[in-house]
């Protein structure tokens, strides 16, 4: 329960949070170039060219958790597809399918993010759904197993001989019944995505200035660490209780979900 | 003083009471059985007291050699769990851990890591002779079922406990291991002064084994004494019933020979019959790189008048589901024709919804059958969705409400869910799902095996009502002969695939 109020305060703070301050995430204040912490209007001091820190954090934060739930959103219905109908079908259809999945897990995905980039250029979009093409290979081996396993249970050859078609028992049976695994496998690749976004964006492959996300920020943190240590700290920090909070929650709901 | 004394044993779950005020005390050597038909509670009076139960809040009082159970500390009771009480629960197999060998065990449950003494702790179970010299290097897979139940005894006395609690230790074996688990339990108590705690539905080995009953009926102990007062005077109601439930033959509602003579004699006056198989062929590939394809039904021909009960029968792999199920549409099937009153069935993958309609199912485990996350209502709805789409909302309300009072259930079903039906009562529920569309036939698929006695001659009642009352023809797979004499007019044996007699 920790975990979630934790993870409730980040996030009302990211989303809501830069609406209540004084400074843009973008806004240079020329007169505080460097500013130290609780000097003037800004309460964590300014970046190297005066942009206020306070409204940086808060604006990663909620570009990192946006990326990261838009591409595991992406991921989690890309996946639940290929794995429900591979699952459902079986066969040759489901052998060619995780054939797919096996040779894509295969290839060297920050390899295939970085490729995109070079090939179709910087894009937010491109960065989500670069990652999210690739997360949804899990979520498909789950979502395969779990149908596999239900299909052979009574109920659905009983809304078979009840006339229900494939489509129908998919959609009123099957799915109903596995979308607390999805949920739980939800909220554990969400801490997943951020990973990698935050460290495409460290790489300088991932959002782009002056927007910023985590990674940028604790990129920028990582040069300016001897003068201002607080710049690195925070969003490492933060990242950090992002990553464990969203982690322990996805788990106690899959251990509540399995047991 | 005794060994184990419960008073007043009360267990329950967040918001509902599971077994109520139970009392009960066992003395060293004895055997004290509990009794009742599934969900009644037996399991839960005999485990929760242990810390076995997840989840549930315990009352009352529990004594294991004066020291009180509830409330003690998970510490304690691991201790207790440990040294003094030893469990032997239903499934071998699956209480056994399939990777560790019997020696592995009996270690791990406490037993000296010393070749004697494993050694007499196994010939104490029986498991010493003549071929069983390596029983201590086997794995539970290379053990028989009578075999992995000495064992798992084995390991429950290892450390030399007073009391043995045992779950149905008997009722997953055949009947010879059965005996020879029972004669071991009754030579155990003997020499090692042991108490056993039985939890059983069986009354005969109840009646033999044990020297005081507890019958419990919805958690309640309805009755409890020695057993041969209970058995030759039962007071409550219940436990007359139960006990009137000795052998399925007696307690069968109908007997052959009017109803079958009458049905027989309407059978010469149709002309075409309401199914006719021909030639039907089902195989499955068996496993492995171009396995070769096993024979599950092998060129069965079969046809059912109209209102006719027929039951297939055979052992387990005789192929009987598989066959009714190729009939039904609902499984694969290589070959052969299925006409219904001379129109031809396509396979199942190809067959009309119209055509789904003619033949119902009801399967063998009920709650299994019932999509958990659905309330009843919506469950016994789903064949109308389908079969008859042009219901009003309200038309749809009619005809549920109906198939379930033809089922015996009331209106207060419909909001309920599955997990809070009992076996009985989601049996009731599926053959409401299978009435609802007004089919012409049933297909009954072990459909009372899982229930215990009491409940499935409820249940075979019900069968027996709707057939008269609709005139239903009915396919009834089963291995219990008396049920199929009793219900059926005509009987089909099967074996490896084929039919090797036919009885009317």
């Amino acid at each position: 329960m920790r975990a979630a109020a934790i993870l409730a305060v980040i996030l009302i703070a990211a989303v809501i949070g830069p609406w209540f301050l004084p400074w843009r995430f973008d806004a240079i204040d020329w007169s505080a170039v460097r500013a130290a912490p609780f000097s003037g209007s800004h309460i964590l001091g300014t970046d190297s060219v005066g942009r206020d820190q306070l409204a940086r954090l808060l604006t990663g934060t909620r570009v990192s958790l946006g990326i990261a739930g838009a591409a595991a959103l992406v991921a989690l219905i890309i996946g639940t597809f290929w794995g429900a109908v591979a699952g459902w079908c079986g066969g040759w259809i489901d052998a060619a399918m995780m054939r797919l999945v096996d040779a894509l897990y295969a290839l060297p995905f920050m390899f295939v993010v970085i490729l995109l980039m070079v090939v179709f250029g910087r894009s937010i979009l491109l960065v989500f759904l670069g990652i999210g093409a690739v997360e949804w290979l899990t979520t498909a081996r789950v979502v395969r197993a779990q149908v596999m396993a239900l299909k052979v249970r009574p109920f659905i050859l009983a809304s078979e001989a009840a006339g229900a078609s494939a489509p129908q028992i998919v959609a009123r049976h099957v799915l109903p019944n596995i979308f607390g695994v999805i949920l739980a496998y939800l909220l554990i690749t969400i801490p997943q995505v951020v990973m990698v976004e935050s460290f495409l964006s460290f790489l300088g492959l991932g959002v782009q200035e002056p927007l910023t996300s985590l990674g940028l920020l604790v990129k920028e943190g990582v040069d300016d660490m001897d003068i201002a240590p607080l710049a690195l700290i925070l969003p490492c920090g933060v990242l950090m209780m992002l990553l464990i909070c969203l982690t322990l929650l996805g788990e106690r709901l899959r251990g509540r979900l399995s047991a | 003083m005794s060994l184990y004394q419960v008073e007043g044993l009360g267990v329950g779950v967040v918001d509902r009471s599971l077994v109520h005020d139970v009392s009960f005390a066992l003395e060293p050597g004895e055997c004290v059985a509990l009794i009742g038909e599934s969900g009644s509670g037996k399991t839960l009076t005999g485990f929760a007291p242990f810390g076995l139960v997840d989840g549930v809040r315990l009352t009352g009082s529990v004594r294991l050699s004066g020291q009180e159970l509830i409330g003690t500390t998970e510490v304690k009771l691991r201790e207790t769990r440990a040294r003094d009480v030893g469990f032997a629960f239903q499934q071998p197999l699956t209480a056994l851990t399939a990777h560790r060998t019997v020696a592995q065990h009996l270690v791990e449950s406490g037993a000296a890591h010393d070749r004697q003494v494993l050694r007499a702790l196994l010939a104490d179970v029986g498991l010493m002779g003549d071929g069983l010299a390596d029983v201590l290097r086997r794995y539970p897979h290379q053990l028989s079922g009578g075999q992995r139940q000495r064992v798992m005894i084995a390991c429950a006395i290892a450390r030399a406990p007073k009391l043995l609690i045992a779950d149905e230790p008997t009722s997953a074996l055949d009947a010879e291991s059965r005996a020879g688990v029972r004669a071991l339990l009754r030579r155990l108590r003997k020499t090692r002064n042991l108490g056993v705690l039985l939890v059983s539905h069986d009354l005969a080995e109840v009646a033999q084994d044990a020297d005081q009953v507890v019958v419990l009926h919805q958690g309640r102990a309805v009755e409890t004494g020695p057993t041969r007062d209970v058995i030759a005077r039962p007071q409550s109601v219940y436990a007359r019933a139960l006990l009137g439930v000795g052998g399925a033959e007696s307690a069968l509602p109908i007997r052959r020979e009017g109803g079958t003579a009458k049905l027989r004699r309407e059978r010469r006056n149709t002309h075409t019959p309401l199914l006719s198989a021909h030639d039907l062929h089902v195989s499955y590939r068996q496993p492995g790189w171009r396995g070769h394809r096993l024979k599950a039904v092998d060129h069965v021909s079969l046809e059912i008048t109209q209102g006719e009960a027929v039951a297939l029968v055979g052992a387990s792999g005789s192929g009987k589901s598989t066959l009714a199920r190729a009939i039904a549409r609902l499984g694969p099937c290589d070959s052969g024709k299925v006409l219904w009153r001379g129109e031809l069935l396509p396979p199942r993958h190809k067959l009309r919804t119209s055509q789904r309609q003619h033949i119902q199912p009801v399967f063998q485990d009920p709650v299994a059958s019932l999509d958990p996350r659905w309330r009843v209502c919506d469950v016994v709805a789903e064949p109308l969705r389908a079969f008859a789409p042009d219901l009003t909302t309200a038309e749809r309300d009619a005809r549920v409400l109906a198939a379930l009072e033809a089922v015996e259930l009331g209106p207060d079903y419909t909001e309920r869910r599955p997990q809070t039906l009992s076996g009985g009562q989601a049996q009731r529920v599926a053959l409401a799902r299978a009435l609802v569309s007004n089919p012409e036939m049933l297909m009954l698929d072990e459909a009372t095996s899982a229930l215990d006695a009491l409940t499935a001659r409820a249940i075979v009642a019900l069968f027996m009502r709707l057939r008269t009352e609709r005139g239903l023809a009915i396919l009834m797979i089963t291995h219990d002969e008396p049920l199929a004499r009793s219900l059926c007019n005509r009987i089909i044996r099967l074996e490896a695939g084929r039919i090797i007699s036919t009885d009317s």
